[in-house]
C-alpha cells in the first residue's frame, strides 16, 4: 500500500495524464446531474457529489457491446469475434458502486462459464473508488454493512478534501501501485497524513434485514404481492438505474450478407422478457414481474451467493416516478423494525 | 475479443432438412467434422441465423449417432421460421450443449415410461434413442406418443417401426379425435396413460409435451402411484445466453438453462410454479 497526494492545482493535469494512459471515466457535473462520462478536456469533474444518476456497471457492462460479426455470401457463413479493448481507468467510483460490481463479478466472473466480455473489461480497468463525502436522503449503503469512504477491492482509494481540492490516493493492488507510480512526477508525498473527513451518515429507514431473505422463501404466493406491484408502470427504470441488475438481451443487427451480434441491457420489467414464440409467457403480469425483481434481490441472488443484492446506494428510490422502490418493497414484506 | 466467449457460436452446416408435419421439420446439422460438440440426452443448443436472431432447441438425436445432431423444429417464431426456410447445405451457426441432461446414469436397471405428445417427442428421443442403444442397461420400455392428429405425428416410420420393433419395448400411440386413415387408439394422453395402467414398481416416467398436457400426465401419474421422484419432465423457457447470466428463464433461484431443463417432479415441487 502506497499513499500519495495530489494537489488542487495539479488535477487537471492528473486528468489527462491518465486520459493518455487509456480512456479514462470519472462522474461529471452536467447541470444538476452527474454522470459517469469517458473524461475530455472541460468537463467539470464531481468528486464531492452525491452517487451517479446511473450506476458505473457500464463500464464493465455496457449498455449494448458487439461481440460477433457475421458475412454471408451463399450458403456460407463466417463468424468473427469483435475488436479487442483498450485498457480504461474507472475513477471515483463510490464504495456502493464497487460493492455492485464485486456482485455482478460472482455472476459474470466466478460462476462458470466465466463470461468473456466482462472478465476483459474487469481485467483491463483499474478501479480508483472515491470516499463518498455528499451521501443524500436517499442513501442507504449503511443497512448493508458498507463503508462509504473504504472500499478494499478497488485497486486504489481516493478521498478528496472539498476544502483544500486537494486529493489523496492509496494503492490497493499491484494496478494501483503502478498507477501511483505512473503518475508520480505529478504527486507528492502524503508523509502519513490523511484527511479529517466530517462524519458520514447515510438514511435510517428503519429496515430490518437480519433473516429478511430466509424468511421470503415461502412467501411467493404472499398477499403482499397484490398490493405492492398496483402502482408499477412497469417503465423499467429501476433496472436501468440499479448497480446489481445484469440482466441482458442478445440481438442482430444487419441484413442477410452482413452485420453483427450485440447484447445489451434488458430489463425483467417488460412483458417480452419472459415472452416465448408460441405465446406462453410465465411472468404475464406486473405482479409476476414485480416480485420476479424484487425476489431476485431479496431472495434468490442471496440463496445462490449468501447475500442481497442491493448496496443502499438509492437509485430506485431517487428514480421510480410511483416509490415503488426497494426500500417499500421490503417493508410490504416485513422487512421493518419495530417500532 | 477472445474467442472463449461463451455467446460466441461456431459455424455448422445444415446437411438436410425432412417435413415431419405441417409446421414441424427436422433438421440434421453437423460441424466442421461430424458432431460440433458432444452432449448428452436431454440437453440443448442454441442456434442462430443472423440477422435473424438466435433461439435455443433441444437436441432430438441420441449422442450414438456420432455424424451428426438432429432438431425437429415447430414452426412458432422468427427463428423457427427462418430454419424451416433454410436450402439444405447452408450454413448456421450454433453453440451448445446447455443444460443439465436427463438422468441417464440413475436410470440404470429400471422400466422407463416415456410419454410425449406433439413435438414434445423431440427431446425424448434423444433419450429413447440413447436407452436403445444402450439397450442391456435399462429395463422394459413403454412409449406413450400422442399428436392431435396422425399427420402431426413426428418421426412417424421411427416410432412405429423401429422403436417398436425392439425387444422388451411397447409403443402406444392415440391422437386426440377420430380420423378418416386412422384405426389406433383416439383420446387425449393423460386419459391414454391412466388407462393403460401403468405400474409405478421400478420403473422411471419420462414426459414432456404441451403445458396443458404435462399438468393431467403428472396427475395420471400420480394417481397410478408415482412418487415424485420417479417423474421427470424438461421445461422450455425463452432463453438468450443458456448459461445462466442473461436473466430470463429462472424459476426462483434456479436457471432452466443450466440447472434444468430436466426436472425430477420432486425437484419442481420445491419451485415456485412460474414456468
Amino acid at each position: 500500500m502506497v499513499k500519495k497526494m495530489l494537489t488542487a492545482d495539479k488535477l487537471p493535469a492528473l486528468w489527462s495524464h491518465l486520459a493518455g494512459q487509456g480512456k479514462l471515466f470519472l462522474p461529471v457535473r452536467e447541470g444538476p446531474t452527474v454522470l459517469f462520462k469517458e473524461w475530455s478536456e472541460g468537463f467539470e469533474v464531481a468528486l464531492d457529489a452525491p452517487t451517479s444518476a446511473v450506476s458505473p456497471k457500464d463500464l464493465f457492462f455496457p449498455r449494448e457491446e458487439t461481440y460477433m460479426r457475421y458475412r454471408c455470401s451463399g450458403q456460407a457463413m463466417e463468424l468473427s469475434a469483435g475488436e479487442e479493448l483498450e485498457s480504461a481507468i474507472a475513477f471515483g467510483v463510490h464504495p456502493c458502486d464497487l460493492k455492485a460490481i464485486e456482485m455482478l463479478d460472482r455472476v459474470y466472473l466466478n460462476q462458470e462459464p466465466v463470461d468473456e466480455l466482462y472478465r476483459e473489461r474487469r481485467a483491463k480497468t483499474t478501479v480508483v473508488a472515491l470516499a463518498c463525502i455528499a451521501p443524500d436522503p436517499f442513501c442507504f449503503c449503511g443497512d448493508f454493512g458498507i463503508d462509504p469512504v473504504s472500499a478494499p477491492g478497488a485497486d486504489l482509494m481516493a478521498s478528496f478534501d472539498p476544502r483544500s481540492g486537494n486529493l489523496m490516493l492509496e494503492s490497493q493492488t499491484p494496478k494501483g501501485e503502478d498507477f501511483l507510480k505512473g503518475a508520480a512526477s505529478l504527486l507528492a508525498e502524503a508523509n502519513g497524513q490523511s484527511f479529517e473527513l466530517a462524519a458520514v451518515k447515510t438514511a435510517d429507514f428503519g429496515l430490518d434485514l437480519e433473516g429478511f431473505s430466509e424468511s421470503l422463501k415461502d412467501r411467493f404466493e404472499d398477499p403482499a404481492w397484490d398490493k405492492l406491484y398496483k402502482s408499477c408502470l412497469g417503465c423499467g427504470v429501476c433496472t436501468y438505474v440499479c448497480p446489481t441488475c445484469y440482466c441482458f438481451d442478445v440481438e442482430d443487427y444487419g441484413h442477410e450478407m452482413a452485420g453483427e451480434r450485440f447484447r445489451c441491457w434488458d430489463s425483467c420489467m417488460y412483458g417480452h422478457f419472459t415472452q416465448m414464440a408460441g405465446g406462453h409467457n410465465p411472468r404475464p403480469g406486473r405482479k409476476e414481474r414485480v416480485r420476479q425483481r424484487f425476489l431476485h434481490k431479496l431472495q434468490y441472488y442471496p440463496e445462490t451467493y449468501g447475500e442481497i443484492a442491493c448496496v443502499g446506494c438509492g437509485r430506485c428510490l431517487r428514480s421510480c416516478p410511483v416509490n415503488l422502490d426497494i426500500v417499500q418493497a421490503i417493508k410490504a414484506l416485513g422487512g421493518e423494525k419495530d417500532v | 475479443m477472445c474467442n472463449t466467449n461463451p455467446l460466441m457460436p461456431q459455424t455448422a452446416r445444415v446437411l438436410d432438412i425432412t417435413v415431419e408435419t405441417p409446421d414441424i421439420k427436422t433438421l440434421r446439422v453437423s460441424g466442421k467434422e461430424g458432431l460440433p460438440f458432444e452432449f448428452m440426452p436431454g440437453q440443448c443448443a442454441m442456434l442462430s441465423i443472423p440477422p435473424v436472431g438466435e433461439a435455443i432447441f433441444s437436441i432430438t438425436s441420441s449422442p450414438t449417432c456420432r455424424d451428426c445432431l438432429e432438431f425437429s423444429v415447430k414452426e412458432v417464431g422468427a427463428v423457427s421460421s427462418a430454419l424451416h426456410s433454410l436450402a439444405p447445405g447452408t450454413q448456421i451457426g450454433i453453440r451448445g450443449p446447455y443444460g443439465n441432461g436427463f438422468p441417464v446414469e440413475e436410470m440404470k436397471g429400471k422400466d422407463l415410461l416415456f410419454i410425449g405428445g406433439g413435438i414434445g417427442l423431440a427431446p425424448l428421443r434423444s433419450l429413447i434413442g440413447y436407452c436403445l442403444a444402450n439397450r442391456k442397461d435399462y429395463g422394459h420400455i413403454d412409449i406413450v406418443y400422442g399428436a392431435r392428429s396422425p399427420a402431426d405425428m413426428i418421426r412417424k416410420s421411427e416410432v412405429k417401426e423401429t422403436w417398436a420393433e425392439q425387444p422388451d419395448t411397447k409403443v402406444y400411440l392415440t391422437v386426440d379425435a377420430e380420423f378418416p386413415d386412422w384405426r389406433g387408439h383416439v383420446g387425449f394422453v393423460p386419459t391414454y396413460v391412466s388407462d393403460l395402467a401403468f405400474t409405478p414398481q421400478g420403473k422411471v416416467a419420462i414426459t414432456c409435451g404441451p403445458p396443458i398436457m404435462i399438468k393431467f400426465v403428472l396427475q395420471a401419474l400420480e394417481k397410478l402411484g408415482f412418487a415424485d421422484d420417479q417423474v421427470i419432465t424438461t421445461l422450455e423457457m425463452r432463453m438468450k445466453c443458456g448459461v445462466g447470466k442473461c436473466g430470463r428463464c429462472n424459476i426462483g433461484p434456479v436457471y432452466v438453462c443450466k440447472d434444468g431443463p430436466v426436472f425430477s417432479l420432486a425437484e419442481l415441487n420445491k419451485l415456485p410454479a412460474e414456468y
